[in-house]
């Protein structure tokens, strides 16, 4: 047997560089941190309604993001959420009103909680096959809810206060408060813009647009998936632990609220599902909606309803999708475009 | 006695569910669809009979003939204007589609009907019991029992004996030989549909006979049809049967350690086949 070598010739790399930003992403990034500094001084320009409203505003934003990381990139459409806000939520309160704990450590501490149910969970529900893994996300969501309602711990069906945060004055749960908001999107929308522009960001999208093409490529689409899940339950985590720290209350019916699945499902759909700017558009979409028609009840969420049923039949791209097909301004930049400074 | 007393009411309470559990494990075998608003198709048929049934004075077996081939029509009329336009391998529009027309008809209902509960007047068969034993046993539940078996039968049969049920099974091995040979798959998923959402028109008569419904409900009796199905393994319609049976039972033996942990119980049994059996008590592996 003989061995042939065959001999390559040295490929000369071509002359180009790799361009990652545009001139629209870096306006919005300005833009980005900008607003994330004007969330963190919120207290000294904002009254505590404002910060109040914009709180909701924010948690809606984190929600909504980790549902389209894990509907829009990994393909786990999961309709139980929930589950990881009220459990971090009922966390923070075990944690700083039973034992103790500065509140505002306890939020970060309150992380652990939904870290670790959600290695379990997923290992048990990745079995499910499409359609069924979201029912069975529900079923988890609903197992939490239950189990808080019989869980003397957390004062069963009764529900929870955090009077720990009267022995703050206004002004210091305020500036908590706003800072939390401002750390919450950093994460969430932050780092999910870091992870799509790193390399697991290429191996995301691929695994979106063809998970069985992607693992023929290399790319580890059942370990990334599973990151995916246990982030997404962190970010929802923290969505739910600061959403409950401004409410001061909290109960099994509204710690696990199939609502905030509806909310997620309606802002990435409506905004485009896939796009950091999708969750944007979608969530102020939401939030201006819910303020001018939230008073028409169950109206208004018929027509919800119906939008939604209408993009997922006609414009499953949403908005996004419709503005990024005739303005190619993106406003979070993820492709790398080879440049030729030759030409 | 006290356990065998259970045990009988969670077979009788898995009839109800099998009801449930039938159309959705039509659906999801032959068009990989799960219906997210399978439950509140159960809830409108209900609200609707029980309208009927007060305007015009109707006993509840005139509500069943009505409402079933009125099922039947709310399924074709669901496959042709939703469900053909998303059904395909990417599960993500059906979910979504079907969630936002779950959302809808949760809040239309409401508007309609009020978050009020209300049952269907049963002409004194809902409070007759028979004595068996030493066990009181409802007349009612016995025959929702005897209904849904009598249902898995006929659908088991329909789908192993006739040309609409071979067509069907071909369509759900595969599509496009399927239409290759000459079937319509768009034809085919509309009578599937069609049967799956007509044995909901029972199951509506029945649950409004038994308990009372409110437009909300039907989130419930959808985590329920879908635990039988998962139980009992996919595809299979003796198993989506069985399944109903064991969450009955297990709700039933559940409600009977604590009223607070019935249908807790089931939930534990579901992530427990889950854990151990993921193809479910029937399913091949």
């Amino acid at each position: 047997m003989t061995m042939t070598v065959i001999s390559q010739a040295p490929v000369e790399p071509p002359a180009v560089t790799v361009r990652r930003q545009t001139p629209s992403g870096r306006i919005a990034m300005t833009l980005a941190v900008l607003g994330l500094v004007a969330l963190a001084a919120m207290p000294w320009w904002a009254s505590t309604g404002t910060i109040r409203s914009v709180l909701v505003l924010c948690c809606y934003i984190a929600v909504a993001q980790m549902w389209n990381l894990l509907a829009g990139y990994a393909g786990l459409v999961s309709v139980g959420q929930q589950a990881f806000m009220g459990a971090a939520g009922y966390a923070l309160f075990v944690f700083a009103q039973t034992l103790g704990i500065n509140p505002f450590v306890a939020v970060f501490l309150s992380l652990l909680v939904p870290a670790i149910l959600a290695v379990p969970l997923y290992l048990l529900l990745h079995r499910l096959d499409g359609p069924y893994f979201s029912i069975g996300t529900w079923v988890v969501a609903e197992v939490f809810r239950l189990v808080a309602s019989n869980l003397p711990l957390v004062n069963s069906g009764a529900g929870m206060s955090l009077r720990v945060m009267s022995q703050y004055s206004a002004f210091e749960r305020n500036v908590a408060m706003s800072f939390l908001c401002a750390l919450m999107l950093l994460v969430t929308l932050g780092g999910s813009y870091w992870l799509l522009r790193s390399r697991f960001g290429l191996a995301l999208i691929a695994m979106r647009d063809n998970p069985v093409a992607a693992a023929s490529q290399g790319v580890n689409v059942a370990k990334l998936r599973f990151l995916i899940y246990v982030a997404a339950a962190v970010g929802c985590g923290l969505a739910g632990a600061v959403y409950f720290m401004a409410q001061l209350r909290i109960n099994p019916p509204s710690a696990f609220d199939p609502m905030w699945a509806n909310v997620a499902i309606f802002i990435v759909m409506i905004g485009g599902i896939g796009s950091i700017e999708g969750v944007l558009i979608g969530s102020l979409i939401f939030f201006i909606a819910d303020r001018w028609f939230g008073e028409y009840g169950a109206t208004y969420f018929v027509v919800l309803g119906l939008m939604t049923l209408l993009v997922a039949l006609y414009a499953r791209t949403g908005i996004w999708g419709m503005i990024s097909k005739r303005w190619d301004a993106p406003w979070f930049p993820i492709r790398r475009t080879l440049v030729d400074p030759d030409r | 006695m006290q356990w065998f007393d259970a045990l009988v009411q969670g077979v009788l309470l898995g009839g109800m569910y099998a009801q449930y559990a039938l159309g959705m494990a039509l659906m999801f075998g032959v068009m990989r669809i799960v219906n997210i608003s399978h439950g509140d198709l159960v809830i409108l048929l209900s609200l609707i009979g029980i309208s009927m049934a007060m305007a015009w004075g109707l006993g509840p077996f005139t509500v069943l003939i009505i409402l079933v081939p009125l099922g039947v029509f709310m399924g074709w009329l669901l496959q042709k204007a939703i469900l053909n336009k998303v059904v395909g391998s990417d599960p993500l529009p059906s979910l979504i589609a079907t969630f936002g027309l779950s959302i809808a008809l949760q809040n239309l209902m409401l508007q309609i009907w009020s978050a009020n509960s209300r049952s269907l007047p049963g002409e004194g068969i809902e409070s007759r019991s028979i004595d068996i034993g030493g066990i009181y046993i409802g007349l009612l539940p016995v025959i929702v029992l005897v209904v849904a078996t009598g249902l898995t039968w006929g659908l088991d049969l329909t789908l192993k004996r006739t040309r609409f049920g071979r067509a069907l099974r071909a369509a759900a091995a595969d599509v496009e030989a399927a239409a290759m040979t000459g079937i319509n798959p768009r034809a085919v998923y509309a009578l599937a549909t069609a049967i799956a959402v007509g044995i909901l028109g029972f199951a509506a008569v029945f649950q409004a006979l038994r308990s009372t419904v409110a437009p909300a409900d039907g989130a419930a009796q959808l985590i329920y049809a879908f635990e039988a199905v998962i139980i009992g393994g996919m595809g299979s319609v003796w198993g989506a049967f069985i399944g109903s049976m064991v969450l009955g039972i297990s709700q039933g033996i559940g409600f009977r350690i604590d009223p607070g942990f019935g249908v807790l119980a089931g939930h534990i049994v579901f992530l427990i086949v889950l854990a151990t059996r993921p193809q479910g008590l029937f399913g091949k592996a």
